[in-house]
Order: C-alpha cells, then sequence, then structure tokens
C-alpha cells in the first residue's frame, strides 16, 4: 500500500469537496426520493444532466443518505433527461416499503407513479447546464445550502494549495527528466558515431 | 555590431582551423562526420601521431568523450526483508458507518449489484515465506454467479453426480479439449481424485494457471467428494495474500451497515485463524483494515460500528441505491 501521509493528503482532498461545494444541501424531510433519467452518452443535450450526477449528486447524497437517489441512463439519446422529485404530502406516513426499483445503466428503472400520499414534481434536465438544473432543484425542493465550516474551508484551501504546489513541482521534474533523457540520447548518438568511425578506419 | 574586417577575420581562422582537423585523421571524408568533441576518442582509435593538435584541445573535450562524467556508482541496494509498514498513527480512521456514507455518496446512481465493498487487510509480513490463502463463506454472499467445471473420468456414474449438482462442463478428455480451444465457461474448476493424473499430464497448467483455475491439492479443488466440494465453492470466496495485501469484496452497495458489518467480522474471524496458523518463524501481523468501493477511495477503518454524525442512525444508510 501507499504511504500514509500521500494517501491521507489524497482522501482529504477528496473528502472536503463532497462535503462542500455545489449541490452540499440539506432537503427538507418533505421530499422522498429523486429520480434522474438521462442517456449514457452527451449527445442530444444530456451533457448537463451527466455532469448533476457527477458533481452535485454525490453531495446531495451525503448530506441526505436517506432519500433514494436512483439514476436510470438509457441507451435512446433521443429521449429527454428529466428529473422527477417524490414529495410527500403533509401528513402522510413514512413508509418504508414503497416498491423502488434502484439504479440502472440498462434504462430498466423507470421512473415509478407517485405512491398514495405522494406527488411528483418534473424538471426538464435537456439541453440545460449543470449549474441551471442544480438551481432549478434547490427551488422546486426548498433545499437549505450546507455552509462550511472553518475546518472544511482550512482543509480546501490545504487541498489547493498542495495541488498548486504540486503543478509547480510535476513541472520541475519533468524538466529535469527530459534533460536527463536528451543527455542521454546524445550520449548514445555520439557513441553509435564513434563506433561508426572506428569501424570505417 | 561586430564590423566588417572583424567579421572577415573571424571567418577566415575559422577557414584556416578547419583543415587542422580532418588532417588529423589523414582522410578529409570520414573526419568531416566527427564531431568535435569525440576527436580524441577518435584519434586515439587511428592511432596516429596527434599531439600538436589534440593538446590543446584536450581540456574541453574531457567531459563529453564519456570519460569521467559519466562514470556510474553502482549503488547497493539495502534488501528489506519485510513489506513495508507505516506508522498509522497519523491515519484519519473511520467507523464503519462514516465510510460507507462517503463511499453511498461517492457511488450514488451506480447499479448497486455491480458495485462492491471491498476489504483490504494489510498485515505485517515477510516478503518470504508461507503466504495466507484460503476460502471463506460470507452471511451475505457477494457474488452469485459461480459456474463449476468438473474433471471426472468419462461415462462414470461421477459424471452424472457431477452434472446433477449443477457443474456446466463435465468430462476429462473432452473437457480438456475445449479448455484448449480457449472454450472455458466456467469459473470455478474442481478435479476428482480419479483424473487428477490424466490432467496433470494434460499439461493444461499454462491455460488454467494464469487464471486460477488450476485445480491442485493445496487449494482444496483435488476432492474425492464432489458434493462437499461444490457446496462448499458455491456461495465461497477465495482470498490471498499478495504483496502483503488481503484483497476482497466483502458486499454489494445494496447491503445495509449490518450486513456489511456481518461480512466483515466473519471475514476478519477466519483470517484470523489463518494468520494464527501460520509458522511462529515467521511474521504475519494484522495491520490495517481498508474499506473501499468499486469507485470510491479507501476509508482506514477502526473497527466501530456506529456514525460520528449525531444527525445519521444506521438506518438512513439502507436506502435504495
Amino acid at each position: 500500500m501507499v504511504g500514509v501521509i500521500r494517501r491521507l493528503n489524497k482522501l482529504t482532498s477528496k473528502l472536503v469537496r463532497l462535503r462542500i461545494g455545489p449541490g452540499a444541501a440539506i432537503l427538507p424531510n418533505t421530499v422522498s426520493r429523486i429520480h434522474l433519467e438521462f442517456a449514457h452518452k452527451i449527445n442530444g443535450g444530456h451533457m448537463g444532466p451527466r455532469k448533476f450526477w457527477r458533481t452535485a449528486l454525490p453531495r446531495l447524497k451525503y448530506w441526505n443518505p436517506a432519500i433514494p437517489m436512483i439514476v436510470n441512463r438509457v441507451r435512446e439519446q433521443e429521449k429527454p433527461a428529466t428529473m422527477t422529485l417524490y414529495f410527500r404530502e403533509p401528513g402522510a406516513p413514512v413508509k418504508a416499503d414503497v416498491p423502488q426499483p434502484s439504479s440502472s445503466f440498462d434504462g430498466l428503472s423507470k421512473a415509478p407513479p407517485p405512491a398514495e400520499g405522494e406527488r411528483i414534481v418534473t424538471i426538464n434536465m435537456s439541453n440545460r447546464r449543470s449549474e441551471a438544473i442544480l438551481q432549478e432543484f434547490l427551488e422546486k425542493t426548498g433545499a437549505v445550502p450546507v455552509q462550511p465550516t472553518p475546518q472544511d474551508e482550512l482543509e480546501l484551501r490545504e487541498a489547493e494549495e498542495r495541488e498548486a504546489q504540486g503543478a509547480i513541482d510535476r513541472e520541475r521534474v519533468k524538466r529535469e527528466i527530459d534533460a536527463a533523457k536528451r543527455e542521454k540520447r546524445m550520449i548514445a548518438q555520439a557513441l553509435s558515431e564513434a563506433a561508426a568511425i572506428k569501424s570505417a578506419l | 555590431m561586430a564590423s566588417l574586417s572583424s567579421c572577415l577575420a573571424s571567418m577566415a581562422r575559422l577557414s584556416l582551423a578547419a583543415p587542422a582537423r580532418p588532417s588529423l585523421l589523414g582522410s578529409a571524408t570520414s573526419a568531416a562526420t566527427i564531431p568535435k568533441f569525440l576527436l580524441p576518442t577518435a584519434a586515439a582509435a587511428a592511432a596516429t601521431t596527434t599531439t600538436t593538435t589534440t593538446t590543446t584541445t584536450w581540456h574541453q573535450v574531457r567531459h563529453a568523450s564519456g570519460g569521467g562524467g559519466m562514470r556510474k556508482r553502482v549503488k547497493k541496494k539495502k534488501a528489506h526483508k519485510t513489506f513495508r509498514t507505516y506508522d498509522l498513527s497519523q491515519m484519519q480512521q473511520f467507523s464503519l458507518c462514516d465510510a460507507m456514507r462517503y463511499l453511498r455518496a461517492f457511488e450514488v446512481g451506480h447499479p448497486p449489484a455491480v458495485v462492491k465493498y471491498e476489504l483490504h487487510v494489510k498485515l505485517k509480513s515477510t516478503k518470504s515465506g508461507p503466504v495466507i490463502r484460503d476460502r471463506v463463506r460470507l452471511p451475505f454472499p457477494v457474488k452469485t454467479d459461480t459456474r463449476i467445471g468438473v474433471i471426472c473420468p468419462e461415462d462414470s456414474p461421477l459424471m452424472l453426480e457431477a452434472q446433477q449438482l449443477g457443474a456446466v462442463a463435465v468430462g476429462q478428455e473432452s473437457l480438456f479439449e475445449s479448455i484448449r480451444q480457449g472454450n472455458i465457461p466456467f469459473n470455478k474448476l474442481i478435479c476428482h481424485v480419479d483424473s487428477h493424473q490424466a490432467l496433470l499430464k494434460a499439461g493444461l497448467g499454462k491455460i488454467l494457471g494464469p487464471k486460477g483455475l488450476m485445480p491442485s491439492q493445496k487449494t482444496k479443488t483435488v476432492t474425492s467428494d464432489l458434493k462437499a466440494t461444490v457446496q462448499e465453492l458455491i456461495g465461497a470466496d477465495e482470498f490471498r495474500e499478495r504483496n502483503g495485501v488481503v484483497r476482497i469484496a466483502v458486499g454489494q452497495l445494496g447491503f445495509t451497515p449490518q450486513m456489511l458489518s456481518d461480512n466483515i467480522k466473519a471475514f476478519m474471524a477466519l483470517l484470523k485463524e489463518d494468520i494464527a496458523k501460520v509458522d511462529d518463524n515467521y511474521l504475519k501481523e494484522l495491520d490495517e483494515v481498508v474499506l473501499s468501493s468499486t469507485n470510491g477511495p479507501g476509508f482506514s477503518l477502526n473497527g466501530l460500528f456506529p456514525p460520528t454524525d449525531d444527525k445519521i442512525t444506521p438506518e438512513d444508510l439502507q436506502s435504495v441505491m
């Protein structure tokens, strides 16, 4: 396994970016589940929904672990990309046994009809940027964005500094390696030329 | 800007100096290709009387001619007898529910039957010596697609028995032939003791060995009791130590924290037994337990179960993924 510090640096920078950033918001308890449907590839206006899934959805899932967030990816690129929000009607009991198919990459998990005591709101995600989708999502659900703690901010700053320093170091090391390679190449060429001269004599 | 006269002067000097070099080797054509810094070596090879010109250029060419500058000192590497271990006091460690919460966030939207939780157990271990290798039957099986092939004498009651046990490929010479042709419909292969000699003669080790399918006494896949072995293989997962780390899939993404905890406990209990069985002459100890998932990062576990965030309960981590 890799050394402890290197592993920890990589992990903390990943985790802090999961805890804060676009999509870090706590949903009200009226939201019972979320369903996203979009295509596998980006053509046909499916880039925004895909980005939303990749960037915002993990943060939402981290802050709302109990809410099912189902992604259904279909093969048909021409289908519209839609998000379905399921709201629990006020006063309706919290039921655990609502049939809910799990996420699928083969289009097998269609958005289920609302259960008893549920209503649905849909968001059209086709041809929209992920920021716009997130904006509409936050408005329609009434989610409360999570404010980063001082500890989070510190960790994020440290991660950014590490990465900036890493980029500088990487460039320097690349220069050194390139120089060493060039020298090696020149020596090899010179030696082969010398050998050619020797054999010619 | 240099004056015209100085330019001319330097050009004249160059044109005068040029013939001096080719004359070293006696022939103008071959000398034209010799780089300046190689002259002494080339000249030495030619073994001509070159004392007059080389003495003046000696200092410039010394480094480039492959003399002292490029000499490599062969460093003796210290050979370590054990795999490297690190001081874990600086490592942030997580409880199982915390790690699961993060991993479920990283894996959101992936099909839960495809994504697996993986356990990586680092051991303090010597590089040479025995390795841990065993099979575990987890309380909640992770893989459900075990397809078994059975090697047993053709047209024997054993063949019928194997087919009844659900083997996808049964036989001896016919099975060997299909394996040679690359037709391997199974992912577990067992061999009856009666056919073991035939298997060894067939020379299939080159094909089956890299896939880890070659039956052997060591892995308990050469057997006289087909039924017991097949039952043991179905729902059993193999694990082995590689470079001081034992890795195994311990759960599907859809598992609840309790299910995953049971699986990890069952696996760790067996692993500890296996470690205890190792000869005392060799170092073999538990070092670190890391939980990761197919697409997620690794979390070092601290052995605790409950989440640290008091707003989250283990039940929250059971929702459909």
